[in-house]
């Protein structure tokens, strides 16, 4: 079975760590790391390709520095990488980056049975990439796995979705996005990832390689533009209560009758 | 792409012809061939849907005349028969003449109209199909206001066209 | 592969009808009143599209809550949602009509339909949007998303493309109140339906609580590491219970199985919106707070004066976790 997977590679939260009170305020240079839900997707191609055999090709489109996160892939145990990566692909929004990721599935060779992707990433939240691709390759869709089964020519796909608990049968060649549920992102001992560097087999795909013209990519490619990015207002920050127990659930009941959540005591109408 | 289109109640309306409507009229009453057919517009609160109407069967011999859900007049001798959920109007035969279903929903309900109609030349001009009957002829329009303050089923500002169209080339 | 597509001259704001759970899931109604005040400001109707088989009752009840038009298709292939299905019938029907606005509540189903309709017809889409507004002089819909689970807001138009898309977020806007007097308009468009058959629906029924309840849920009690044990945190469903409302939980406390990741909040969890959360025994890191945001008030209980979460809380007391809700279980437990 051939297995396309796209990741992405996104800027991390500030990292904080379980035994830490305090966020770090200071970033020196943003860590980079493979979008959680694109682990996932990943840990599911490898899952599958161990039981049914074939090949697993990952795919980014990104900054040359996303070369990392398909290393971290082939050390995983993904077959081959494909970084599509061109200065003209900056500024795509997900109508031009699935143009451009569909291109460059449709150029491997053979072309995949599956494409999983991981149903979201962390920073834009759309969720838009992976039922484009399927759009523009023609592919039926499962999106939010829980469960992926391979039946015959088919996939057995579980889904939950707005309250009702879903099983698809799929006929490959199919897209499926997939959840949190479906399985926990491996760990890699960092020996591995140094492997990575020697054996890995890395292809590199720009405009041209991939046939394309500048307007349908990047930002021309675009049909959505950004007026403005900015932080939500903050809010105002409440104030700060100290006290003895008795006086501190004091004040919440006051803040729970102001808000009606309960009736204020002894008050009738 | 072709479309049809009517007028949609927010707490009653008649399903005849595939399509919803809170009222309509078929037919004229002045008309040659005499047979009219109206389905009153229900106002909130009001339950019991309104058919007034002149029937005729193949062969053009008049039936039946009903006002309001009543039989006035019937040389035919049909049955009305009354249930929980409508009415059935049977000839003495026990073939359907009409038969009106209601179905009741969280805030309004539907009543689906089915019948076997003709005109006084003979011509069909209702017959029961899927869900609701079909209806052939012309004068099939849509009201959304009640008309039984009149009693007739003719040039009220009540009627709205029931159209039949094309979009355009966009 | 064509340019993408240029279209000033289409009219109309169409609202994608989603009935499932229809009683509960109210976001299309929500959607039918804000379209509404959107299309008096560009002097266009509000047109829902109710896609399915025998539903007449929700182009009634869409009517009753502000649709001017109702675009009905009836066909035993729409009687369940199906995304492949869907999308050809919807973008045969846009290309028709040519609506300038296209909205949908951005629902599990609606977050993988939007994508593949505006892929179909090649123009832009935002996501899970959290206001929307027009520029009437420019056709413009202004799409207000969220990215890095709302620590960012960005504004976004379709300049060109028609027609504008956007998914919106369920909560955001207020309902119309029914109106049993209300009359509209309906459309029967003769338009083909063919089911997809690459993907069969083998079974579907429906989930047991929790899911839907959390981000519906008026009030939402979370609980930290702070909280100490899973006895200490299982406490927490007492409150929830006097308070009508459900139990959230951080990555901590799933880890430690105190509680199950359905009731994980945050970057890799659950995004909820109550009117009121209260938080206790959780720091307030960013993994976690990106989750709770848009709550109304925070009321956040936290040994640490400094800790973070109370630069976000309206009311932040510092103390035990686990004393204060003890004492409070009690005194709400004597006045209820």
């Amino acid at each position: 079975m051939n297995i396309a997977v796209c990741i992405k590679q996104v800027p991390d939260a500030p990292a904080i760590r379980m035994d830490k009170e305090r966020m770090s305020i200071i970033r020196n240079g943003v860590e980079s790391i493979i979008n959680p839900l694109d682990a996932v997707a990943l840990d599911a191609a490898l899952t599958l390709k161990k039981k049914q055999g074939g090949k697993v090709v990952v795919l980014t489109m990104g900054p040359p520095q996303s070369e990392e996160a398909l290393r971290e892939a082939l050390a995983a145990g993904a077959d081959e990488a494909v970084l599509v990566t061109d200065i003209r692909f900056a500024g795509a929004d997900t109508l031009a980056t699935s143009h451009t990721l569909a291109r460059a599935i449709s150029r491997l060779a053979p072309f995949p049975d599956l494409i999983v992707c991981g149903r979201q990433s962390i920073d834009s939240d759309t969720g838009h990439v992976g039922p484009q691709i399927a759009e523009e390759l023609d592919l039926p869709q499962a999106c939010g796995a829980t469960e992926i089964h391979v039946e015959g020519s088919s996939l057995i796909v579980r889904q939950v979705s707005d309250g009702f608990l879903n099983t698809f049968r799929v006929n490959l060649p199919a897209l499926v996005t997939v959840s949190h549920e479906l399985s926990f992102p491996r760990y890699l001992p960092f020996g591995e990832i140094e492997r990575a560097f020697s054996t890995g087999k890395i292809t590199r795909w720009g405009l041209e390689e991939l046939g394309l013209e500048e307007h349908e990519v990047g930002f021309q490619g675009s049909a959505t533009k950004v007026l403005r990015l900015y932080r939500p207002p903050p809010k105002q920050r409440g104030e700060v209560a100290t006290g003895s127990t008795q006086e501190l659930v004091e004040r919440i009941i006051r803040r729970l009758e102001s808000l009606s959540i309960i009736d204020e005591e002894g008050g009738g109408e | 792409m072709r479309f049809r289109e009517s007028l949609i109640s927010a707490h009653h309306n008649y399903l005849i012809n595939q399509m919803l409507t809170p009222g309509f009229i078929l037919g004229q009453a002045n008309g040659e061939d005499e047979f009219w057919l109206l389905a009153d517009v229900l106002l909130p609160g009001e339950k019991a849907p309104c058919l007034s109407g002149r029937f005729y069967d193949g062969k053009g011999v008049f039936l039946l005349h009903m006002q309001g859900c009543e039989i006035i007049e019937n040389p035919g001798n049909c049955i009305l028969r009354a249930s929980a959920e409508g009415f059935r109007l049977l000839c003495p035969s026990g073939e359907m003449l009409l038969s009106l279903d209601t179905e009741v929903f969280a805030n309004g309900f539907l009543t689906r109209v089915q019948g076997k109609l003709y005109d006084k030349k003979g011509s069909l001009r209702m017959e029961p199909s899927f869900e609701s009957a079909k209806v052939f002829g012309d004068n099939h329009r849509a009201l959304y206001a009640p008309v039984r303050s009149q009693n007739k089923a003719s040039d009220s500002h009540e009627i709205f066209p029931l159209d039949r169209g094309e979009t355009p080339d966009l | 592969m064509k340019k993408v597509g240029e279209n000033k001259s289409a009219k109309g704001i169409w609202v994608f009808g989603d009935y499932r759970n229809y009683f509960q899931n109210r976001v299309t109604l929500q959607l039918i009143a804000k379209g509404k005040e959107l299309a008096g400001k560009l002097g266009a109707d509000l047109t829902v599209l109710v896609l399915g088989h025998q539903v007449h009752q929700y182009a009634m009840e869409y009517v009753a809550h502000g649709a001017d038009v109702i675009m009905a298709v009836d066909h035993p292939a729409l009687k369940s949602y199906q995304v492949e299905t869907y999308s050809r019938v919807v973008a045969d029907l846009v290309r028709a009509w040519g609506p300038q606005i296209l909205l949908a509540g951005a629902t599990a189903f609606g977050r993988e339909f939007f994508p593949r309709l505006a892929k179909r017809l090649r123009t832009g889409l935002s996501a899970d949007c959290v206001a929307l507004d027009v520029d009437a002089q420019e056709g413009w819909l202004i799409q207000t998303t969220p990215s890095f689970g709302g620590e960012l807001l960005a504004d976004v138009i379709t300049p060109q493309s028609r027609p504008q898309m956007a998914t919106v977020h369920p909560g955001m806007f207020q309902e119309r109140i029914h109106d049993a007097a209300a009359v509209g308009r309906i459309i029967y468009p003769d338009v083909k339906v063919e089911a997809d058959e690459r993907v069969q629906l083998v079974r579907s029924k429906p989930e047991q609580g929790h899911r839907g309840e959390l981000e519906d849920a008026p009030v939402v009690v979370v609980g930290g590491w702070g909280m100490g044990s899973r006895e200490n945190f299982q406490r927490l469903f007492d409150l929830a219970e006097y308070l009508g409302g459900e139990v959230g939980a951080t990555r901590p406390v799933v880890t430690a199985g105190w509680a199950g990741e359905d009731r994980l909040l945050g970057q890799t969890g659950r995004s909820v919106k109550p009117r009121l959360l209260i938080t206790v025994g959780t720091s307030g890191a960013l993994q976690y707070t990106t989750g709770i945001h848009g709550a109304e008030t925070i009321i956040a209980v936290n040994r640490d004066p400094n800790a973070p979460i109370f630069k976000i809380s309206d009311l932040g007391l510092v103390g035990d976790g686990r004393s204060i809700l003890a004492l409070l279980l009690e005194t709400l437990k004597k006045r209820l």
